[in-house]
């Protein structure tokens, strides 16, 4: 319950109210005092005063002076007339309540409108300042372009009167030449004899043709000076070559130093991944680098096969497959040596091998499927199994149906498996 | 603003828009006509004449060929005949009379691939020697030719078998200062730079510059040779002064970093050798100034001459497009006036004021 305060003693003239409030001992500051235009409350917890004024006050330019332990108010009205008392007798609790709500939402309100009214000035502001500067940059900008365009004029005219002394040194000189033309015809007559042996430039037939069309073109009167100069300039040189080398530079690309560093980056990535997978293999570090590229060795075996030493052909895959097992060619050459060695079931893993290395089945990989198949198939007759052999045949066939050597082996195969079935 | 306007500005005086992509742009010597090349949609090589009136650029012919052309030049003509020369995609190498372009005057095919570049030199009544045209290709092989001989080289600079190939991405000629001596400097998209001695058909120096050779271009092309300025991708270039050759470290150079992206030519002024434009990836013209050393040579620790290079300041840069320039010609008639080319198929013509005070 707050301790209310009744000590004030007002009074008033025709336009005011000032009324004062002692407040002994009490710290005042301005947030203690709440003013509306009906309701006045000074709240120093927990000591309380209020205030429903008789009529409305205009509460803007009313003043509240804190000092010497009392508070003394300056209430202007917003009507000019004489109140019977300072507060409306209102016993009424409710309509209190009421009245004391509503002048926190007129407060409420009035704070709102006076922030948005200081937004509103202070964007105006702004505004105007940008207008301002704006208009001072273009100024500017503007005496740059004049002068600017006043230097392009001048210099347009310089140009036109250097054109104009063009077009008439041309003319005189034209004319000029044209007198010299008539005169040299003779001399150039004589000169003729003597240069037959001489080698022509080519042009000189087309000059001479022109001669006929005067229209006063440029090329009349080459022919003479021309002829003149021409034994003045040396013999064309003899033709040599120099050979050249460049910075050598693995990519096709011009040379840019932003990119040097991601070039490098690209070519090590590279290199490392030719290298071998597997570092622990103790073999592996007696071996000479080319000897550890799955590719040469690869060479190596298709050599050797070549020369019929299939069992170092073998061994030379074996080492190529132990690095990159990747590869089905390896797979592929390596069938073909065992089945020579008639290692029959290594040749029908191997295939099988390269044939699931040879997926997806493309046009590229024809020739290294067809091969896979025709070695199981080859395997498997040899092995007696000569349904699976002919199944393999005709999965050869379907990829190149072309090939009569297959075809003559299937037919072989089919005989020989209608033969034991027809025995038994 | 008042110390910024003293600088050289670059004032564009007139540009035209057109319906083919070009390659390359020169001036027609002793005159205010400029040429244009490239090719069109339609896979064709084309050559448009035209000539700057007023402050427009009026087209007075247009010429199209079986291929799409790539680079010319008029170096190796004389200022009579003004006979131009051409390098195309199919690696022919044409010269043209203007004047009657249906059958060109010379015309060999000269590489198995697109010439990428060609210089001419002899020519215009600069320099001394029988006038000579350069090519580089893709094929990876430079080839020097002369006009009087048909179908072979001069000079053939090519790999050594077996060697693969680099692309040749620019040629320029230079040292041509009598009637013997000749150098053509020759760069590779490896970043390869080769100086080769025509005098005695021998590689005379060759360096590497860590990117790809845009463009490469001497101060002057008949005097002993004095600067060589390589451009390169990744925004650098390289000025090398060419005086001094130590026998191992080469030529002294200096290097700048101007812009992030490829610089795709340099051109020296003709009027003045130590003033020169590179164009850039992004649209962009920079102006630089060389300023050579108090002493152009030293000795080094064995006693051998060294090359001291010198410094570049930046006199003005301007941004003319978003599209690379490709091509680059100042006009050797009038100071300050030059054409570029644009991948944004336009062609541009520019002044660029106050080079006297420069």
């Amino acid at each position: 319950m707050p301790v209310w305060l009744r000590e004030h003693r007002w009074r008033q003239t025709a336009s005011a109210v000032y009324l004062s409030l002692p407040v002994r001992g009490l710290r005042v500051t301005p947030a203690n005092i709440f003013c509306t235009d009906r309701y006045l409350k000074v709240s120093i917890p927990p000591f309380l005063f209020e205030a429903i004024l008789y009529a409305p006050i205009d509460d803007t330019n009313s003043t509240a002076k804190i000092g010497n332990g009392i508070i003394f108010f300056t209430l202007y009205k917003k009507e000019v007339a004489m109140w019977d008392s300072l507060t409306l007798a209102t016993a009424n609790k409710e309509k209190l309540q009421y009245l004391r709500e509503n002048a926190v939402l007129k407060a409420h309100e009035k704070a709102k409108e006076e922030t948005e009214a200081k937004k509103v000035t202070k964007q105006e502001h702004k505004k105007y300042a940008l207008e301002a500067t704006m208009k001072l940059e273009e100024a500017e900008r503007k005496r740059i372009e004049d002068l600017k365009e006043k230097e392009r004029q001048k210099v347009t005219e310089e140009l036109e009167l250097w054109k104009k002394q063009q077009d008439a040194a041309e003319k005189q000189k034209r004319v000029q030449k044209e007198g010299q033309l008539h005169q040299e015809v003779v001399q150039l007559k004589e000169k003729k004899q003597e240069k037959i042996n001489k080698t022509r430039i080519p042009n000189e037939g087309t000059s001479e043709t022109r001669i006929k069309a005067t229209k006063g073109c440029r090329g009349s009167y080459s022919m003479f000076s021309e002829n003149l100069k021409e034994e003045q300039l040396p013999a064309p040189r003899s033709t040599a070559t120099i050979k050249i080398n460049f910075t050598s530079r693995v990519f096709p690309t011009a040379l840019r130093e932003s990119r040097v560093a991601e070039e490098e980056e690209w070519l090590r990535k590279q290199a490392e991944a030719r290298r071998t997978i597997s570092d622990d293999l103790a073999e592996l570090e007696d071996l000479k680098e080319e000897e550890k590229n799955p590719d040469w060795l690869k060479d190596k075996g298709n050599k050797m096969f070549a020369t019929g030493n299939y069992l170092a052909a073998v061994n030379a895959y074996n080492l190529a497959v132990r690095l990159n097992n990747k590869l089905p060619l390896l797979y592929l050459n390596r069938a073909a040596c065992h089945l020579k060695l008639r290692n029959l079931h290594k040749v029908i893993e191997d295939s099988s091998k390269a044939l699931e290395l040879l997926t997806p089945p493309v046009p590229d990989n024809e020739n290294a499927r067809v091969k896979a198949y025709v070695r199981r198939g080859t395997a498997f007759c040899q092995l007696e199994l000569y349904t699976e052999g002919l199944q393999d045949y005709e999965a050869a066939l379907k990829i190149d149906p072309k090939n009569e050597n297959v075809e003559k082996d299937a037919e072989k195969i089919r005989q020989l498996i209608q033969g034991t079935t027809q025995d038994s | 603003m008042a110390a910024g306007l003293d600088r050289p500005q670059v004032v564009s005086h007139a540009q035209q828009a057109l319906n083919y992509t070009l390659f390359d742009c020169k001036w027609v010597p002793r005159s205010a006509r400029l040429l244009c090349l490239g090719s069109t949609a339609r896979g064709s090589g084309l050559l448009q004449l035209y000539e700057l009136r007023g402050g427009r650029l009026a087209l007075l012919r247009e010429i199209e060929k079986a291929k799409p052309l790539k680079c010319g030049t008029f170096g190796a003509t004389s200022l009579q005949q003004r006979y131009f020369a051409t390098g195309d995609f199919g690696g022919n190498l044409n010269i043209w009379n203007l004047e009657a372009p249906e059958i060109p005057v010379y015309s060999v095919k000269g590489h198995k691939e697109i010439i990428n570049s060609i210089d001419g030199v002899g020519g215009l009544g600069i320099g001394e020697g029988a006038p000579e045209i350069v090519t580089g290709s893709r094929d990876g092989t430079v080839k020097v030719w002369d006009p009087r001989q048909k179908d072979t080289p001069v000079a053939n600079m090519e790999p050594v078998q077996g060697e693969s190939k680099r692309d040749c991405w620019t040629v320029a000629f230079g040292n041509a200062y009598n009637q013997e001596e000749r150098v053509v400097c020759a760069g590779y998209d490896n970043g390869d730079i080769k100086l080769f001695d025509l005098k005695t058909m021998s590689l005379q120096w060759e360096t590497n510059i860590k990117n790809g050779v845009c463009s490469v271009e001497f101060d002057r092309k008949d005097v002993n040779m004095n600067k060589l300025v390589a451009t390169s991708l990744e925004g650098k270039f390289h000025v090398f002064d060419m005086r001094t050759q130590h026998p191992t470290k080469g030529f002294a150079s200096v290097s700048e970093k101007a812009q992030k992206s490829t610089i795709w030519q340099v051109r020296h002024l003709p009027q003045n050798r130590d003033i020169f434009m590179t164009s850039g990836g992004a649209g962009s013209l920079h102006l630089w100034k060389y300023e050579y050393p108090s002493q152009r040579s030293k000795k080094d620790s064995e006693g051998a001459e060294m090359g001291v290079a010198g410094s570049l300041s930046l006199l003005q840069n301007v941004t003319l497009s978003t599209q690379p320039i490709s091509s680059l010609d100042w006009s050797p008639d009038k100071k300050g006036l030059c054409v570029c080319g644009a991948f944004d198929q336009t062609v541009r013509v520019l002044i660029v004021t106050k080079l006297n005070k420069v």
